[in-house]
């Protein structure tokens, strides 16, 4: 842990002076840490505490909407930076050159909790219309080691709260917790394995005592899983795997004599919701390895490109829904399920939405598992002509074929070695969030619009090794790559506008009564109409914008914060497709803005 | 003269072969085994091999390999001579991801016989980092020396090359173990 205390101003000496006597070990007697624990209690009623903002998602069912409104339609071309404050983190490590931003603040009665891509995390004071850091604790992630294994960037996506502690993981497999009030660890356990290609990216979610956590690692030949761990006892509760061993079910789906269940994929980094009515965790699913060779995994190959629900008292498996059976084209589901309730023609409909990498936006029956409806949210797909109105299975989906083709002439096969597809294989959503407005139904998805080519490598069980790339081939990027918030109003299942953008979204959504906020990672953050879509206002970072933007407030008045530094898989892998972008430099910095 | 149908036309992917590669460049002397091996006693070429982010496609330990931005090449499989690997380091290798890391390439410097026009849209990528002709030099001389014809990564290999505490190398001192035979459920607990 590194302590600042270099500040003098009145305002933040006393504070500053409180957390020097909580460092010698006088925290018990402080009352502050009692009125800021978290419990259950808090995480399920988020909405009692406006001005917070404790989840990754913001809520249990990653609505990403805030109802406060002191910023809105009315004013807030008036929003100006009100503070900023530079981070660390842009160093390189294994096959990265640098690190980049790509965490959603946690807030917490004036102090915010932001990571950077090498897992340090920061708390900062934000009283008194500024942001002075409070403690920095760096987690001396293993650069070497998780940089060298991590597909795509040194990225970690933030924090969580429980009791009097900030519960963080780190790119080399831990789960750290951190005494709120000091920065020091006050313990960690490794949960992956960056030996096998696992790494940690995403925030962890925390359900009654738990800490959830999802691993990275399908392209270097992982076998996925969630796991969580105990925030009392410090052990492993469950863990489940993402793809059945032998002899469970669905372990039928993987027809091969090579043994491709056993580095089958099937990643978690993007983090999960919760539905407390019925104790189920709701986790998005990555995609089957080796990625473009489909042939080396006949069959459906579940439960990769699926939505998962979960026991979340045991782990035990209650339902899936598969979006891309026996994938050939990287289209992770790992996206988050949006948990929301809207009226149906025969009552209540609960529905988990999520914006797939395949193109598709689905609503999901989160009690059965069931198709609702779902329709594309790109403006190009190619590899199908569209969802089976009743099942939402690709059209061409024939559960009687080992190895899917689709639409085959632009399908990834060992007979059709290089093709283009669309949406390309980072998606058309990737991990950013979306959010949704539960007030105007509607549900805002951050766009990659996308087409890329790819080429085809035919794998066998020798080419699989230890911490290298298990991908059965590569993308290149021969076109120009643009994107669009997209908003579905989720009433109908109809896209209700269309706001293009010149870059793909790489940050997310922020949703409030009126507004939407989001940037380009060209470095503009904007605020956008609620209804319409129309940009009201903006502001260039002079950085690149690749985390999504959060609000909250301190002694009342709000604030809206987002990270800016262009790091992630873009930068390496996809650059070629916004050639402008290769201007925007490493960066590691918060921007705060207010009226 | 370099001929330009040999090399694929996805810009990214670097998939072609080594043989068509020497095939190509009719202007260097042909035929590795007649070389000399060259040595690195001051580090010098394995300094460059990180600084201008070699390992970032081709790995710490040269093998490269197919991945997400496409297919780098094992430069310890590979039968480039020192020179080749000099030029290309240089000059980059057109229509594909290997970047130009000699400042003045295709400029005032011509690469392969041509300049940046010429080269048109097979013109490779600019390195992150201008490399000086010692330098180009060095890291050949260290590809030569530690990593052409290696075969495998060994433990011993990559302690030398990190020679820091990270647990990167750990995983060479069980290569014997491959993934695919270990149980499909290996149960909690790690």
């Amino acid at each position: 842990m590194e302590r600042f205390s270099g500040h003098t101003t009145i305002s933040t000496r006393a504070r500053l002076l409180a957390v020097a006597v909580a460092a010698a070990g006088m925290t018990a007697t402080l009352p502050a840490s009692a009125a800021d624990a978290v419990n259950q209690e808090r995480l399920l009623n988020v909405e009692k505490e406006p001005g917070n903002w404790l989840h990754h998602h913001q809520n249990y069912s990653a609505h990403r909407f805030s109802t406060l409104k002191e910023i809105n339609r009315d004013n807030v071309k008036n929003l100006k930076v009100a503070w900023t404050l530079h981070l660390g983190g842009i160093e390189g490590g294994g096959i990265w050159s640098h690190g980049g931003l790509e965490g959603t603040p946690i807030a917490e009665n004036g102090f915010l909790y932001v990571t950077d891509g090498w897992g340090s995390v920061y708390k900062i004071d934000a009283h008194g219309g500024r942001g002075v850091l409070v403690w920095k604790m760096d987690p001396k992630t293993d650069r070497d080691w998780a940089g060298a294994v991590a597909c795509c960037g040194v990225d970690n996506r933030g924090v969580a709260l429980w009791g009097d502690l900030v519960i963080s993981h780190t790119l080399d497999g831990r789960l750290l917790a951190i005494n709120k009030e000091t920065g020091q660890v006050a313990w960690q356990r490794t949960v992956a394995d960056p030996d096998k290609g696992e790494t940690i990216t995403g925030a962890p979610l925390i359900v009654k005592n738990m800490a959830i956590t999802g691993v990275a690692g399908a392209e270097y030949g992982i076998r996925g899983w969630l796991a969580a761990t105990d925030l009392t006892t410090q052990k492993e509760v469950w863990r489940t795997y993402t793809i059945p061993g032998k002899g469970e079910p669905g372990s039928e789906t993987w027809k091969d004599s090579n043994n491709a269940a056993a580095s089958g994929g099937g990643s978690t980094w993007v983090t999960g919701t919760y539905d407390p009515a019925t104790d189920t965790i709701i986790w998005g699913i990555g995609n089957p390895g080796p990625d473009w060779d489909s042939a080396y995994r006949p069959g459906d190959n579940l439960y990769t490109d699926s939505s998962l629900a979960l026991d979340a008292t045991t782990g035990k498996i209650k339902w899936y829904y598969q979006h891309t059976p026996n994938d050939p084209y990287d289209y992770d589901s790992v996206a988050e399920n949006v948990l929301v309730d809207v009226p149906g023609p025969s009552g209540p409909q609960k529905l988990a939405l999520e914006a797939d990498r395949n193109g598709f936006a689905y609503a999901i029956d989160r009690t059965t598992g069931k198709f609702v409806w779902g329709l594309p949210f790109v403006k190009k797909v190619t590899w199908t002509k569209g969802l089976d109105p009743e099942t939402g299975k690709p059209i061409e989906y024939d559960p009687n074929k080992a190895v899917q083709t689709y639409i085959a002439s632009v399908t990834p096969s060992r007979t059709n070695m290089e093709t283009d597809i669309c949406p390309g294989n980072m998606g058309g959503k990737n991990w950013p969030p979306t959010a949704y407005n539960p007030d105007l139904k509607l549900w805002y998805i951050p766009v990659i619009e996308s087409c890329n080519r790819i080429k085809v490598e035919v794998m066998t069980p020798d080419k699989l090794k230890p911490r290298e790339f298990w991908t059965g081939g590569g993308p290149s990027q021969p076109f120009r790559i643009t994107g669009s918030v997209t908003a579905i109003d989720v009433t109908t299942g109809k896209i209700a506008q269309k706001m293009e953008t010149p870059f793909p979204n790489l940050g997310g959504m922020l949703a409030t009564p009126d507004l939407v906020f989001t940037g380009q990672p060209s470095g503009e953050v904007m605020a956008l109409d609620a209804k319409s879509l129309q940009k009201l206002w903006e502001f260039n970072t002079g950085g690149g914008v690749n985390a999504p933007p959060m609000t909250f407030t301190v002694d009342g008045k709000q604030y809206v914060a987002i990270l800016v530094g262009l790091g992630g898989a873009w930068d390496k892998w996809f650059i070629d497709s916004t050639p402008e972008l290769k201007k925007i430099q490493p960066g590691s910095m918060l921007y705060v803005f207010a009226l | 003269m370099m001929n330009f149908n040999s090399f694929p036309a996805a810009p990214g992917m670097l998939l072609v072969s080594v043989v068509a590669l020497n095939f190509s460049i009719g202007t260097t002397a042909y035929g590795q085994s007649a070389q000399a091996p060259a040595s690195d006693p001051t580090n010098a070429g394995k300094a460059v091999f990180s600084k201008a982010n070699c390992v970032g496609c081709h790995k710490w330990h040269g093998n490269g390999g197919g991945g997400y931005g496409g297919d780098a090449l094992s430069l310890r499989k590979t039968e480039l001579t020192r020179d080749q690997i000099i030029e290309i380091v240089g000059c980059g290798r057109p229509g594909t991801g290997m970047p130009f890391f000699m400042r003045g390439a295709y400029d005032e410097v011509k690469c392969h016989g041509m300049n940046r026009q010429d080269a048109g849209a097979q013109m490779p990528p600019e390195g992150g980092t201008f490399l000086r002709p010692k330098d180009i030099e060095a890291v050949a001389d260290y590809v030569i020396a530690h990593i052409k014809g290696a075969g495998e990564p060994t433990y011993a290999e990559c302690v030398t090359f990190f020679s820091s505490t990270s647990r990167v190398c750990d995983v060479y001192k069980t290569q014997a173990q491959k993934p695919d035979d270990a149980p499909a459920s290996t149960g909690k607990g790690q």
